[in-house]
């Protein structure tokens, strides 16, 4: 439901980074699956808003990350991208998120002749 | 080749750095005035508004409250008659608040007022969008009522594996509802160990004391 507000945040970061509006050919981001976002919305969202203010028609690739969790029975250190996931070692159901809200812009590709601004 | 590498530009930034910029500022604001803060999050009807008018009534001027509502000024209008001053932030449709929202709402509320010691903001009724946004609070609270049901724990990880406390509300309906207490403290226990629950009503004050208690226990 927020992604329009991240996708214009998204847009804000990419300018200033670029010093401008800039033709962009992919935009690169990761999303971590406690984000709390729907990748699908954010593509929908960033790629209007991308278009309306002159970025051109970037496709969004998302990198889906999964989060690292700790188990609380053997300590052993594990990825999964649902909670509802039981430690591969131990079975145990009870676990300490370490990471996986990451959302971020790692990178932009810019169309064939194309250069930043700044 | 070399013209194909020069046209990716890396940018590795969190979309939320700014939002958690201004929650630093904010967090710093209150530090420095000796306020704790809560921000409780719930879906639209779990009874925030019920619970901070007790909260209200126990605390009165030591308590200050920031409203988020999507419309309408009818949930600061409660919390003032119960007994506390309270700002109202329409978003006109934002479905969380931000901490540029706090800190502009911040402005309308005397944080030298003598014996201020607590602020609660009340976010949008969501369980998803806020649980990205650190307003500069203390203690993050994620609130389910009984007629909710017990499974929306594992439902929204990304509120219930994050916050400081988990309040089950509404418990006076526990024997007429299907809702497995236990289950729901075990589940949220079971990806988030830290975390301190409460069961209550606010209708029957079930429990409200105990809660307003540890919150004073945390005031500086």
């Amino acid at each position: 439901m927020h992604e329009m507000t991240l996708a214009q945040d998204m847009i804000r970061i990419i300018e200033r980074t670029l010093g401008g509006k800039v033709r962009l050919e992919r935009v690169n981001v990761t999303i971590g699956p406690l984000a709390g976002i729907s990748g699908e919305s954010l593509r929908f969202c960033f790629t209007e808003i991308a278009r309306l203010e002159d970025f051109g028609e970037p496709e969004l690739t998302i990198n889906y990350t999964k989060a690292r969790l700790l188990c609380l029975d053997c300590r052993e250190e594990y990825s999964s991208d649902d909670l509802f996931h039981c430690c591969p070692r131990c079975g145990s159901i009870r676990k300490r998120v370490l990471s996986g809200r990451e959302f971020t812009v790692d990178s932009v590709e810019l169309e064939e002749g194309e250069e930043p601004d700044g | 080749m070399a013209e194909e590498k020069n046209r990716k530009v890396k940018i590795a930034e969190k979309i939320l750095d700014k939002n958690d910029l201004m929650a630093a500022v904010n967090r710093e604001l209150l530090s420095a005035k000796g306020i704790f803060s809560i921000n409780l999050i719930s879906s639209p009807g779990a009874g925030k508004t019920t619970i901070l008018e007790y909260m209200a009534g126990y605390f009165g001027p030591r308590m200050a409250v920031i409203e988020g509502d999507i419309q309408t000024r009818r949930d600061a209008e409660r919390v003032e008659r119960a007994g506390c001053p309270a700002v109202q932030i329409e978003t006109g449709g934002a479905c969380h608040l931000d901490a540029l929202a706090v800190k502009k709402a911040l402005e309308s509320i005397d944080l030298d007022a003598e014996n201020l010691d607590l602020l609660a903001i009340e976010n949008v009724g969501n369980l998803i969008c806020p649980s990205g946004y650190d307003l500069g609070e203390n203690m993050k609270i994620g609130l389910l009522s009984v007629p909710e049901g017990d499974d929306k724990v594992m439902k929204y990880p990304s509120l219930f594996s994050t916050v400081d406390v988990f309040l089950i509300n509404k418990i006076d309906l526990a024997p007429y509802l299907d809702f497995d207490v236990d289950r729901a403290i075990e589940e949220c226990r079971n990806m988030n160990p830290d975390v301190t629950v409460f069961t209550l009503s606010a209708k029957t004050g079930e429990g409200m004391d105990d809660f307003c208690i540890f919150l004073e226990s945390n005031f500086h």
